[in-house]
């Protein structure tokens, strides 16, 4: 009796633990979006960004940079980037595979195909692109891609074939975006250039209010899915066996994934390799498989990660901005070789 | 006294898309008993199991689990009544053992899947059951097959089945765990008066195992009843060419001891 009392109290611990992993989580957010506002070309004192962040009604260039530029900057890459860390989450649950993400699988890519074409034919006909086109386009794009890897899916027993074909349809959506993007006339890639390299910049409070209620709705439904989820994580046959409702359930984790990376990629354009790692890494961080715990410990980290990387990428070569890829890259791409190297290990 | 019977098979055929597998079985699991699935690969061993999962529909004849038909159960009704094991080996990233044994309470939680004091209790009770207690905190990549069997066996338990369905459950397990595990499995539906329905590819262990054998050949029933009448029916000898005389004499000693153990002396 003595023994089940010690182990009750073992697994309330690690519950604690993680709840404590995910408030650490939140108060790095904080100390993060503190530091990307008060960074930048003009230094704004934090004890001023306080002043300002409070007092709305505040005037003054530094008001103005504040609520114009760091902002909504710093919005966009919190929001965006819990949302593709959820995506690359619900991906790896669905493929029951550690280094799927959206953007490896050509469901960025695909997304960024429709957003390019849609921007060249808007702003020939309509001077100004419409969000909700936008982000519908995106949303075509990456299922026309997440159909494909489906279909291959189907075909291909294995998991490390499916990653390369899905490679292999980001570089085909490239292509066909840098081809139409040659042949678009020089009014047109202005727009189009700076986006398809994939940055936070620019956005502001419309934009920020449309990826809160998205990334928020896909938020919730996620976590209105996590006792499916946990199931599902034991094979489609045990989660069957317990009452899940499968077919449902994957067509659920496509739609919510998809929406996710589309959102991410019409505002941001593509951004490398967050969907991948930060999951591994939160994974590794709180050591559970509960999705109840790594739903918002994703998000959180995703934010994190994101925020972080955006910082890097106009801070340090100032004022030469650096797009956010280049610096998720670097930090991400470490993070996948780890995990694939784990994964061999295991095999042995 | 008649045992109490918990499934009962008439007739049934199952396949996959259209294509029927298994043809004409008529059985019936009984409670705290093991029905043994035997015959060669590819002969309907594991579409039989699934269908009595409920992942593939019966296409003909009829299934009643204590007296009520199969298509009254709802998905979750009979995700209660039936716990499954699968040949298929589980991948889990940081999952426990306890986590692997709580999902058995799936199908009892409510919709975030919080698990409340009798759950608790319920898992507590089938980690002790199957032996792995002191696993409990380790994680299920760790653990050596043998063990990992036992901790699925614990999950199947906890959803506190009427019926358990295990295919090829010893695949992966040398002639002691096999042993270990066949035993543990009898013990367990002796004591919550439940049946089993499972496959076991060696023969010689099935045949001990069992309290009843069905013998499937080409999706068709080859033989049923209990291994005596079995083996009386000269089928065993046919479906795997063994002589009925060598069998349960010549046996390994740890399948010796295992007869001992089960307190029967075939």
């Amino acid at each position: 009796m003595g023994l089940r009392i010690n182990q009750k109290e073992k697994q309330s611990n690690s519950g604690r633990w993680a709840f404590f992993w995910c408030l650490l989580l939140l108060f790095f957010l904080l100390v993060l979006l503190f530091a990307s506002l008060c960074t930048g070309s003009v230094k704004i004192l934090f004890a001023d960004v306080l002043q300002i962040l409070t007092d709305r009604k505040a005037e003054g260039t530094a008001a103005d940079i504040l609520w114009r530029i760091r902002f909504p900057r710093a919005v966009a890459a919190l929001f965006l980037g819990g949302g593709l860390a959820l995506s690359g989450y619900l991906l790896q649950t669905f493929f029951h595979n550690p280094i799927a993400g959206p953007f490896v699988l050509g469901i960025s890519s695909g997304a960024k195909l429709c957003v390019a074409l849609v921007m060249i034919v808007a702003t020939k006909y309509l001077y100004t692109i419409p969000q909700a086109l936008m982000i519908t386009a995106a949303f075509f794009g990456a299922m026309l891609s997440m159909g494909f890897v489906l279909l291959l899916s189907i075909r291909v027993e294995r998991m490390s074939l499916l990653i390369v074909a899905g490679i292999m349809i980001g570089y085909i959506c490239s292509a066909i975006t840098d081809f139409v993007v040659t042949f678009a006339e020089d009014a047109q890639i202005v727009n189009l250039h700076n986006w398809t390299r994939g940055s936070f910049s620019g956005m502001n409070e419309e934009n920020n209010v449309v990826i809160i209620v998205l990334t928020l709705l896909c938020f919730a439904g996620i976590l209105l899915l996590a006792k499916p989820i946990s199931a599902y994580q034991l094979g489609e046959e045990y989660a069957a066996s317990l009452g899940v409702n499968v077919r449902g359930l994957r067509v659920c984790l496509i739609l919510l994934s998809s929406l996710l990376a589309a959102v991410v990629t019409a505002y941001a354009g593509p951004v490398s390799f967050v969907g991948i790692a930060v999951p591994q890494l939160v994974k590794q961080l709180v050591r559970t498989s509960k999705p109840l715990i790594l739903i918002p410990a994703c998000f959180l980290g995703g934010a994190i990660f994101c925020m972080g990387c955006d910082l890097i990428a106009r801070s340090v070569f100032a004022p030469t901005e650096l797009s956010i890829s280049t610096v998720t890259a670097v930090f991400g791409a470490p993070v996948v070789l780890a995990v694939m190297l784990k994964r061999q290990k295991e095999r042995l | 006294m008649m045992k109490q019977c918990m499934l009962e098979a008439k007739n049934i055929a199952a396949g996959y898309q259209g294509r029927r597998i298994i043809e004409g079985l008529n059985f019936q699991a009984l409670r705290g008993e093991l029905l043994i699935l035997m015959g060669p690969n590819g002969a309907g061993k594991s579409t039989l199991l699934k269908t009595i999962a409920g992942r593939l529909p019966v296409m003909a004849g009829e299934m009643v689990l204590q007296g009520k038909a199969w298509d009254a159960f709802s998905v979750q009704e009979r995700a209660r009544q039936i716990g499954a094991f699968f040949p298929e080996r589980i991948r889990t990233e940081h999952m426990t053992c306890r986590e692997m044994v709580e999902m058995g309470r799936y199908p009892y939680t409510g919709h975030f899947g919080v698990l409340g004091k009798a759950d608790r209790l319920a898992v507590e009770e089938a980690l002790e059951l199957t032996n792995v207690t002191e696993l409990a905190d380790k994680d299920l990549m760790e653990l050596s097959d043998g063990q990992r069997q036992r901790v699925l066996l614990a999950r199947a338990i906890c959803q506190e089945p009427k019926l358990l369905i295990l295919d090829e459950p010893t695949a992966y397990l040398d002639i002691r765990y096999q042993l270990e595990f066949l035993s543990l499995l009898r013990k367990l539906c002796k004591e919550r008066d439940i049946a089993a329905v499972l496959s076991v590819h060696e023969v010689e262990l099935a045949w001990r195992a069992a309290d009843q054998l069905l013998c499937i050949k080409d999706g068709a029933m080859a033989a049923y009843g209990t291994p005596e009448e079995v083996l009386k029916e000269d089928q065993l000898q046919k479906l795997f060419e063994i002589d009925p005389d060598k069998l349960g004499k010549d046996g390994s000693p740890e399948l010796e001891q295992y007869a001992k153990m089960l307190g029967r002396g075939r």
